[in-house]
């Protein structure tokens, strides 16, 4: 199917891919189809991905995994939260979260304190809060980030 | 908005598995016992209005490509 998107203007998506947020996310409410897309111009998977509204083509919520930026995240919900998403395992789960991009990129933050949690065998997935009382909403990592790429890229050489 | 005066201890009822009770009143300071199903999301609502705040600052990030590539290769 042909949908159009923030970033990667019209692209042809197979319905496969589509993920179902059935209680929409908050603030978008409205919007409960979505797909994750990437620029894999390069070949090579980034880190970042989109969280595309299908039903919105402005709406396009910038995504990362956590552990990329709290290697030790550990989340802890509700199991009754995640019920609608079916039975999750480690190899359907995916669990990613939001990321704000303001104009000075070194003040790019992670919403830590609520994830999108994606079931991707029934393709279903859902925003929940978690309980955990120390994950900011506002989490800021772009120092740590730099450093921990400048860590990998120094041992490659 | 419907409003109900109720005196410590006593609840209401939303729809047939939800039950509010007041507690304890101190001061200016409530304290509210919230029985509901766990499927059923409870959040103070201080909370609810941040993640819905991030979630629109997050979707109106300026995406400044090469510093967000570059971070993100």
């Amino acid at each position: 199917m042909l949908v159009k998107t923030r970033h990667f203007g019209e692209i042809d998506l197979d319905e496969n891919k589509i993920i179902n947020f059935e209680q929409g996310i908050l603030g978008f409410e409205e919007c409960k189809r979505y797909a994750i897309l990437y620029d894999n111009e390069s070949g090579d998977r980034p880190d970042i991905s989109w969280l595309q509204s299908l039903d919105e083509p402005a709406l396009a919520i910038p995504v990362i995994s956590p552990f990329l930026i709290k290697p030790d995240y550990n989340p802890i919900v509700e199991d009754e939260l995640l019920n609608s998403l079916g039975e999750l395992t480690p190899d359907n789960l995916i669990v990613l979260v939001s990321v704000t991009v303001p104009g000075d990129i070194t003040r790019i933050s992670a919403n830590l304190k609520a994830p999108f949690v994606i079931n991707t065998d029934i393709r279903k997935g859902c925003q929940v809060i978690v309980e955990n009382m120390d994950y900011e909403i506002k989490y800021y990592f772009y120092n740590q980030l730099k450093a921990s790429k400048a860590g990998k890229e120094g041992k490659s050489c | 908005m419907l409003a109900l005066t109720r005196k410590v201890n006593e609840s209401i009822m939303i729809g047939n598995d939800i039950e509010i009770t007041v507690l304890d009143i101190k001061g200016d300071q409530v304290k509210i016992g919230i029985k509901a199903p766990k499927s059923v999301p409870v959040y103070r609502k201080e909370i609810y209005l941040q993640i819905l705040e991030s979630n629109k600052e997050a979707a109106s990030s300026e995406i400044n490509d090469e510093a967000l590539k570059d971070l993100f290769k």
